[in-house]
């Protein structure tokens, strides 16, 4: 069972369709980030889940209840739509202690005094912060607003949950362990949730699916991991940490188990295998995608089986952890990430290598 | 020609997709908003296109309202006249006179109370704008004793200082105009550009002297620059109240044959036998051109510069240190308030303890000004309208400001540029121009509407002028509560009402208490509008006061005087102590 399904949903200002043709089926208890760079439409995607921002096109349907419908003119307000939703901004009342910032749902639906109180404190102590009940709202912190929004999103025990960029406006630190308090929070519930991020180590860490949007428009849908190794396109690849992308035309193509194909390409200076998603005719052009960490500097004459460059360093920057190499090779730089304490030095001369499996061809 | 299929298919897809359109629009636009924005359209349009549209009709109508008449262009003929340049020129002048040393004057206060150590800065802000709240008629009559060149007290007391005959001072010239309208631009200026010194950000200044500049040139180059954008814009808004001045140029201006704009409009309908109505309509449109070329210009000139050059808050600015001179500075300040307070209540106290005006001595105290007053029915009743009229008055007017603000700010609603524009209206119009408008419209309402001669005369037309301001205070206050806070409540399954009740309204009352109080004061002193509304019945006590010294009353002048003047102290100490702990607790 679907709890939130959006089909074809559109959202145009104006001209300028800010959303364009969405569609995503959220199962029921599924974390679901939306993630993207600044302006794809995460957030108007967001907003019209939460029926802040009416689609103009397409349908939402939250559980079984259609909640808007362009095309039958359905549009059920937001207060009515049942969810939870933590603002970017945390929208922390300033006229209100932190209790009512908390019992506010709960009183607008008018519940019982006694029950009001229990499950405010429930919610706050889900979120540490039952010490904090009667402090005034803008005597909060950052991370302890973030806390009492959740805390808010929460005490009504919405089927769904929604988050807009709930980590952004706390320090790095701060926002790991947010993000992995709040992750353990919504397993324990087991609440539906669509979060949205515009940045993809928060998004992969945190989500069951991740949905990489684009110019309004769904690029990919998949597991961090999956979205991470196969990336559908050059947008997708590009998206995630920092590979290296080369252009090449494909000679042969063969069919390997699980649905993948193997493809014999040439570039500029270089040849080997790598893998795709699908057939790619011979003589077509793709990119392949390399990342800097499945590059293995190579005593020469090893691995037949993929791809391997001979260059020169050019630089190389250490990370603590490893140490960055720009090996330049005949078709431009290559990234490469190696041990941090490996003992390159800038001008040797190298081979590099890649597996098969870590080279991924996209169209 | 012959429809391609593609065509074809393209009209049918758009014709079905025009519908939903149709309908989103309705279901988007509920019956109840759509009659309760009709509504408030309606209301608006009364209060201001109506007396705007009744000048136009006023203007080519050849006799007093209500009585029957032709349609002639008379009215606009008998303005082109040269006495009638001369007092355009006048207007135009005067109001520039006044705006130049008033904005030196008040950014030297600013500087002095934002950026230096000077002494007991919190209580000199407080007293140096004290009196922009006092009503113009009481200092405009204390000023007018003060500075009667025969009696005057300044004069009496430089001929008993220097043993000559001569009395130096003469109120009723330019001069006296001029001095008597700075009295409110400085404080006026002060407050418009003050924040703006304080919230400046003081590495912009400290980056110019590390470039090294000196301290003198930093405040040319960096400081001074800054603030031009607000200093431009709050000289322009004090040269439109110039204009719109009307205390100054009757009280100190007419006697001395000085007419301005605003004054030849009062003497044409009520010092001329028989009233020119169509004259003083025909004029009205004059000074609301002017204003609009000014309001145009304000535009150009102050577009793409913003006024926010000095945000942010939480800066302390760099405060300069002044060493001795700081008493210097304090002594400047006090000695404003000293001219343009203490001595006018001065004037007022020892005019209301004196038998006559002007013969200070001993045997000639008495009480019997204060018994004269207490005994009047005529200043209880007025001092009743008053009360009752600022009470209700500001009330609605805050209402009504915040309605429009927040359909103007908060909602994307169809017609609220409309509602925006008919409420900022009133601007352009000096009240009493506005008096006029409504003079006529209230006059042409059919009988079953008894609204002319009456006190809801009044409080409409007061209403009228405040809403521009109520708006305003309204929008900014609306302006800095995130949308989050709203759509955060709706999310969490509050209804549109419910929100507006337990977030909105009680995020902005602070702002609407604010608000309140400037308009009760803006009520508490009109007279333009007052005294071309009023009648028997439905005075207030800036007309009274009026007809008081038109009848040579100083003496109960002083008296009531000092009542207002208490009142205003009053209202300012709970606006200043009780409101400002409650903006501190949010
Ligand atoms: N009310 C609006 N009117 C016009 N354009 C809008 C409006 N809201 C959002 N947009 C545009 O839609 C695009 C997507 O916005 P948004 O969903 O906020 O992006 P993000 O992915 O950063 O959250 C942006 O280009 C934005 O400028
Ligand atoms: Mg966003």
């Amino acid at each position: 069972m679907s709890n939130v399904v959006l089909e074809k949903v559109s959202r145009k200002f104006g001209e300028f369709a800010a959303v364009n043709e969405i569609d995503l089926r959220v199962a029921e208890g599924e974390f679901v980030t939306l993630l993207g760079p600044s302006g794809c439409g995460k957030t108007t995607t967001l907003r019209m889940v939460a029926g802040l921002e009416q689609n103009t096109s397409g349908r939402i349907s939250l559980g079984n209840e259609v909640v808007s419908d362009a095309a039958s003119g359905v549009f059920v307000p937001s207060e009515r739509r049942r969810l939870g939703m933590v603002f970017q901004s945390y929208a922390i009342w300033p006229h209100m202690t932190v209790f009512e910032n908390v019992a506010y749902p709960l009183r607008v639906r008018r519940r019982p005094l006694a029950e009001i109180r229990d499950l405010v404190s429930r919610s706050l102590r889900l979120v540490e912060m039952e010490g904090f009940s009667e402090r005034p709202a803008p005597a909060l912190s950052g991370g302890q607003q973030q806390r009492v929004a959740i805390a808010r999103a929460l005490v009504f025990e919405p089927k769904v949950l929604l988050l807009d960029e709930p980590l952004s406006n706390l320090d790095a630190k701060l926002r790991l362990q947010m993000g992995d308090e709040f992750r353990a929070i919504q397993r324990r519930l087991g609440m539906t949730t669509l979060y949205v991020t515009h940045d993809q180590s928060e998004a992969m860490a945190l989500s069951d699916r991740v949905v990489v949007m684009d110019w309004g428009r769904i690029q990919q849908v998949g597991a961090p991991e999956d979205i991470y190794r196969y990336p559908a396109n050059r947008t997708v690849a590009g998206f995630f940490g920092n590979p290296n992308l080369l252009d090449a035309s494909v000679e042969a193509c063969a069919r390997l188990e699980g649905g993948r194909v193997q493809l014999d390409v040439v570039g500029h200076g270089w040849q080997g295998r790598c893998e795709a998603a699908t057939e790619v005719q011979p003589g077509q052009t793709v990119t392949v995608m390399v990342r800097p960490e499945d590059i293995r500097i190579a005593p020469a004459g090893t691995d037949k089986d993929g791809l391997r460059w001979s260059g020169r360093i050019a630089h190389t920057i250490f990370r603590g952890p490893t140490r960055s190499i720009v090996v330049e090779i005949e078709d431009g730089r290559l990234n490469v990430d190696a041990p941090a304490f490996g003992g390159y030095s800038v001008g040797d001369n190298v081979t590099v290598v890649v597996p098969r499996h870590a080279a991924w061809a996209v169209g | 020609m012959a429809l391609s299929a593609d065509d074809r298919i393209a009209d049918i897809v758009t014709a079905r997709s025009r519908l939903p359109h149709v309908r989103r629009f309705l279901n988007g636009a509920p019956a109840s908003r759509v009659v309760g924005l009709t509504l408030l359209a309606l209301v608006l349009a009364f209060l201001s296109v109506y007396p705007l549209s009744m000048l136009l009709y006023g203007s080519l109508h050849s006799t007093p309202p209500g009585v029957a008449g032709v349609f002639t262009l008379d009215g606009y003929r008998d303005i082109a006249s040269q006495q009638n340049l001369l007092t355009l020129l006048n207007t135009v002048g005067i109001a520039l006179a006044k705006t130049i040393p008033s904005l030196i004057l008040a950014v030297l206060l600013a500087w002095i109370l934002a950026r230096t150590d000077t002494p007991f800065r919190g209580t000199l802000e407080v007293l140096v704008t004290l009196p922009f709240f006092i009503p113009p008629i009481l200092t405009a009559m204390a000023w007018g004793m003060l500075g009667n060149p025969q009696v005057g007290l300044l004069n009496q007391l430089y001929q008993w200082i220097t043993g000559s005959t001569a009395s130096p001072i003469n109120v009723y010239s330019y001069g006296g105009v001029v001095w008597h309208m700075m009295q409110y631009s400085v404080p006026f200026l002060f407050l418009l550009i003050v924040d703006a010194f304080r919230a400046m950000d003081p590495s912009l200044e400290e980056a110019a002297r590390m470039c090294g500049a000196t301290r003198l040139r930093t405040f040319y180059t960096v400081t001074l620059q800054l603030m031009l954008p607000a200093l431009t814009g709050a000289a322009i808004l004090s040269f439109i109240r110039g204009i719109e001045n009307f205390e100054s140029p009757l009280f100190f201006g007419s006697p001395a044959g000085i007419h301005v704009i605003t004054t030849d409009i009062y003497d044409s309908i009520n010092q001329r036998s028989p009233p020119q109505y169509q004259y003083a309509t025909a004029i009205s449109f004059v000074i609301m051109a002017l204003m609009f070329l000014i309001i145009l210009m304000q535009w150009r000139i102050l577009r793409g510069r913003s006024f926010q050059t000095v945000t942010g808050k939480g800066y302390s600015p760099a405060v300069m240190k002044l060493g001795r001179w700081r008493w210097a500075t304090f002594a400047f300040c006090a000695l404003f308030f000293a001219v343009t307070v203490v001595l006018p209540v001065s004037q007022l106290l020892i005019g209301s303890f004196f038998k006559f005006f002007g013969f200070y001595e001993w045997e000639m105290l008495t009480l019997e000004h204060y018994q004269a007053v207490a005994g009047s029915s005529e200043f209880w009743r007025a001092f009743g309208n008053t009360m009752l009229l600022g009470l209700v008055g500001a009330t609605l007017t805050m209402l009504l400001g915040g309605i429009v603000a927040y359909v103007s700010v908060r909602t994307k609603w169809r017609g609220r540029r409309l509602i925006d524009a008919m409420a900022w209206l009133p601007w352009m119009m000096p009240g009493i121009v506005l008096g006029v408008g409504f003079l006529w419209g209230f006059a042409l309402l059919p009988h079953a509407i008894p609204i002319y001669g009456t006190i809801w005369a009044l409080l409409l037309a007061y209403i009228s002028l405040g809403t521009p301001l109520s708006v305003r205070v309204m929008s900014s206050a609306y302006g800095q509560l995130s949308y989050d806070l709203e759509e955060c409540s709706r999310v969490h399954g509050a209804g549109w009402l419910q929100t507006m009740w337990r977030i909105m309204i009680a995020l902005v009352w602070p702002s609407f208490a604010v608000g309140w109080v400037l308009i009760f004061f803006g009520i508490m002193r009109e007279l333009s509008a007052s005294v071309l509304l009023y009648s028997v019945g439905s005075e207030v006590l800036s007309v009274v006061l009026l007809k008081l010294w038109a009848n040579g009353s100083a003496e109960q002048v002083s008296v009531i005087g000092l009542i207002m003047m208490a009142m205003v102290i009053v209202f300012r100490w709970v606006q200043l102590r009780v409101i400002k702990r409650w903006i501190g607790a949010l």
